[in-house]
C-alpha cells in the first residue's frame, strides 16, 4: 500500500477520536446517557478485537463473555485476596486471557477445526465459564457478583473522566490494530484469509499467524473486560454471558463490517442507536431485536462501511 | 442404582430426539439450526394450548407435534432460503446467524403472548411396574415415543427409495443433483421432521415437569453437545451419545450434583471435538 492508503486511516483515526470525545459534550450531564455511551466505546473495542479474530484469521471465537470475564474476575479476586493494586493484577488478568485464546487457536489449528467447530468448541468453553463462576460461590459470590471500585488516583472513578479514559482505550485499540494491518503480520493475515492453503504454499507460517492473531485479540478482549468491570463497580456472570457480550458484538462487527479500521466504530454507533430505540417496546423488545437481526444479516452482511464506499465512493479504511 | 440407570436412558432418548434433528439439518442443509430448541418449545406449549382448548392429551399432542412441523417447513420454506443459495462457509455462517436470531424471535414472542403458559402432561397412572423395577408411567411412555420415532425413521432412512435420497444428499450434495435428486425439497421435509422429532422431545419434557416458554436455549445446548458427541453427519451415532451422555447426566446428578454435571457434560463435548472431530463413532475414512 503506498503513502495515501496509510493516509485515510490516520484521517480517519482522526475523526473517530474528535466525534467521539464530543458526545459527552452533546449528552450533556445526564448520566444516563453518559452511561449508555461509555457502554458504546466498551462494545466498540470488543469488536475491534473479534474482527483481528474473526473478521481477518476467520476464528470464529464465541468466547468474547467468557475471555473478558476470566480477565475481570482474575483481576478483581486477585487484587481482593491477595490485597494487591488492581495495576498489579489487571496486566496477569490480559495475560490469561491472551494465553487462553491462543491455546484454543493453537489447538484449533493443530486439529484442522473448521469454523464451526472452533465456534462450538469456544461457545462450549463460555458455558463452561459461565457454570464455573456460578459454582465457585465462595470466590466469585456466584449470582450476586463482586462490587468493584475504581483504580485510585480519579481513574476510572468520576462518569465523564471514565468516558475519556475508555476512549483512550479504544483509540489504543484502532491504533494497535493499525499497525497490526500494515506490518508483516497484517499482510499474511489478508493472505491467509483469501486461502489459507494457497498462503501456507507461498511460505506464509499460517497456525504462528493464527494464534497470533488469536492471542492479541484475546488479549485486547481481557483489557477492556477488565477495564469494564473496574468501571461499572460490579461484575457478575450476567455480565459477562454469552447474550451480552458475545452477540451484540458479533452484530456490531457485521454491521460495521468485517474486515475495516472503522467498522466496529460505525457498527457500535448504529447497534446503540437500535437498542435505545428497541428498548421501549418493553416485553417486546427481544421480539423485535430477533426480526431485525435477522433482516440484517440477510439482507446487510458485508456492512455500512461497503455500503458507504459504494454509495459515496468514498476510501474509506 | 438400575433406577437411575433407567432414568438416565429415557432422558438420554429424549435428548437424541432434539440431536438427531441437528445431525439431520446439518448434515443435508449444511446449517447448524441454533433454534431447534425452540422447535421442541413451539410444539409443546402449542400441545399446552390445545389441552386448554379442552382436547385430549392425546390429540392435543399430535396436534402439537404437526405445529412443530408446519413451523419447521415454513422456516426452512422462507427463513433459511437465502442460507442454501449461498455455499461453503458463507452458508455455515448465514445458517447460523439465522437461526440465532430465529431463537430471539421466538423467545420474544412467546414470552410477549403466552407468558404463563407451561405444558405440564399428568398421566393416569403415575408408576407401573415392570420385572420387579418401578418405572414411572412417563419414563415408559417417552421411551415408547422415541422408540417407534426412531423405528420410522430408520426404517425411512434404510428402507424408502426417498431416504436412500436423503443419505445421498448427506454425502455429497452436487453428486446427489447431477443424479436427479432435488436437494431443496428434500431438504425441506427433513427440516419439518426433525421439527416433530424436536416437538416430540418438547412434549415428553411436559411429561416428566414441566415445558415452560423460556427453556429453548437449554435444550438446544444439551441437542447440540450430543449432536456434537455423537458427530453432526451420524445419525446412528446421535442415538448412541444420547443414551450414553443421558446415563452420564443421571449418575453424575446423583453422585456429584448438578453444577459439575453440567461441567462434566460440557467437558466431554469439548474433548470429542478435539480427539474425534467427527463424533466418536464414526468410521475412520
Amino acid at each position: 500500500m503506498n503513502k495515501n492508503g496509510y493516509r485515510a486511516d490516520y484521517v480517519a483515526l482522526l475523526v473517530v477520536a474528535v466525534v467521539l470525545a464530543l458526545v459527552p459534550v452533546g449528552v450533556g450531564g445526564g448520566s444516563y446517557y453518559l452511561r449508555i455511551a461509555t457502554l458504546m466505546l466498551i462494545y466498540m473495542a470488543y469488536a475491534v478485537a473479534f474482527n483481528i479474530i474473526f473478521g481477518h484469521t476467520r476464528q470464529l471465537f464465541l468466547c468474547f463473555g467468557a475471555l473478558a470475564g476470566s480477565s475481570a474476575y482474575l483481576s478483581v479476586i486477585l487484587a481482593k485476596k491477595l490485597a494487591l493494586s488492581p495495576w498489579e493484577t489487571i496486566p496477569l488478568g490480559i495475560l490469561f486471557a491472551g494465553l487462553l485464546g491462543g491455546a484454543f487457536s493453537y489447538v484449533s489449528v493443530r486439529r484442522g477445526l473448521g469454523v464451526i467447530f472452533v465456534g462450538i468448541v469456544t461457545l462450549v468453553f463460555s458455558m463452561i465459564f459461565y457454570n464455573l463462576i456460578l459454582g465457585l460461590r465462595e470466590l466469585t459470590n456466584g449470582e450476586t457478583g463482586l462490587i468493584t471500585k475504581g483504580l485510585g488516583a480519579g481513574v476510572l472513578e468520576k462518569a465523564r473522566w471514565s468516558y475519556y479514559v475508555i476512549l483512550a482505550v479504544l483509540m489504543a485499540s484502532l491504533v494497535l490494530y493499525h499497525f497490526l494491518m500494515r506490518s508483516r503480520a497484517g499482510t499474511a493475515f489478508r493472505a491467509l484469509t483469501d486461502d489459507e492453503f494457497a498462503a501456507e504454499l507461498v511460505g506464509i507460517d499460517v497456525t504462528l499467524y493464527k494464534v497470533l492473531a488469536a492471542s492479541i485479540g484475546s488479549a485486547l478482549v481481557g483489557a477492556v473486560g477488565a477495564v469494564y468491570a473496574y468501571y461499572s463497580g460490579f461484575i457478575s456472570p450476567t455480565v459477562y454471558s454469552l447474550v451480552s457480550v458475545d452477540i451484540v458484538v458479533l452484530v456490531t462487527l457485521l454491521l460495521g463490517g468485517m474486515g475495516t479500521l472503522v467498522g466496529p466504530v460505525l457498527g457500535g454507533v448504529f447497534f446503540t442507536v437500535l437498542d435505545e430505540i428497541v428498548r421501549p417496546l418493553g416485553r417486546l423488545n427481544v421480539l423485535v431485536y430477533g426480526v431485525l437481526m435477522i433482516v440484517l444479516f440477510i439482507t446487510f452482511r458485508h456492512g455500512l462501511v461497503a455500503m458507504l464506499r459504494k454509495i459515496g465512493k468514498l476510501r474509506i479504511p | 442404582m438400575i433406577a437411575i440407570l433407567v432414568d438416565g436412558i429415557v432422558q438420554g432418548l429424549q435428548l437424541s430426539l432434539m440431536a438427531v434433528g441437528i445431525t439431520l439439518i446439518y448434515g443435508l442443509g449444511g446449517v447448524l439450526n441454533l433454534a431447534h430448541g425452540q422447535f421442541a418449545v413451539v410444539g409443546g406449549i402449542a400441545t399446552a394450548l390445545f389441552v386448554d382448548k379442552g382436547l385430549s392429551p392425546l390429540v392435543a399432542s399430535s396436534l402439537g407435534v404437526l405445529t412443530a412441523g408446519v413451523f419447521g417447513l415454513v422456516v426452512d420454506r422462507t427463513l433459511l432460503l437465502p442460507a442454501y443459495r449461498s455455499a461453503g462457509e458463507e452458508r455455515l455462517l448465514l445458517g447460523l446467524l439465522i437461526t440465532l436470531g430465529l431463537s430471539f424471535v421466538v423467545n420474544g414472542y412467546l414470552d410477549f403472548q403466552y407468558p404463563n403458559i407451561a405444558l405440564t402432561l399428568h398421566l393416569a397412572t403415575p408408576s407401573v411396574n415392570v420385572a420387579g423395577i418401578t418405572v414411572r408411567t412417563a419414563s415408559a411412555v417417552t421411551s415408547l415415543m422415541a422408540f417407534l420415532a426412531f423405528l420410522l425413521l430408520f426404517v425411512f432412512l434404510k428402507g424408502t427409495l426417498l431416504g436412500k435420497s436423503v443419505r445421498s444428499i448427506i454425502q455429497n450434495e452436487v453428486g446427489a443433483g447431477l443424479c436427479g435428486i432435488n436437494p431443496g425439497r428434500t431438504r425441506t421435509l427433513i427440516v419439518a421432521l426433525s421439527a416433530m422429532m424436536a416437538g416430540l422431545a418438547g412434549i415428553a419434557q411436559g411429561l416428566f415437569s414441566s415445558l415452560g416458554t423460556e427453556m429453548g436455549n437449554e435444550l438446544t445446548t444439551f441437542a447440540l453437545i450430543v449432536a456434537v458427541v455423537g458427530g453432526v453427519r451420524s445419525v446412528n451415532g446421535t442415538l448412541v451419545a444420547g443414551v450414553l451422555l443421558g446415563i452420564v447426566n443421571a449418575f453424575a446428578s446423583y453422585y456429584v450434583g448438578a453444577y459439575l454435571t453440567l461441567i462434566i457434560l460440557l467437558g466431554t463435548a469439548v474433548f470429542t471435538i478435539l480427539l474425534r472431530p467427527a463424533g466418536l463413532f464414526a468410521y475412520r475414512t
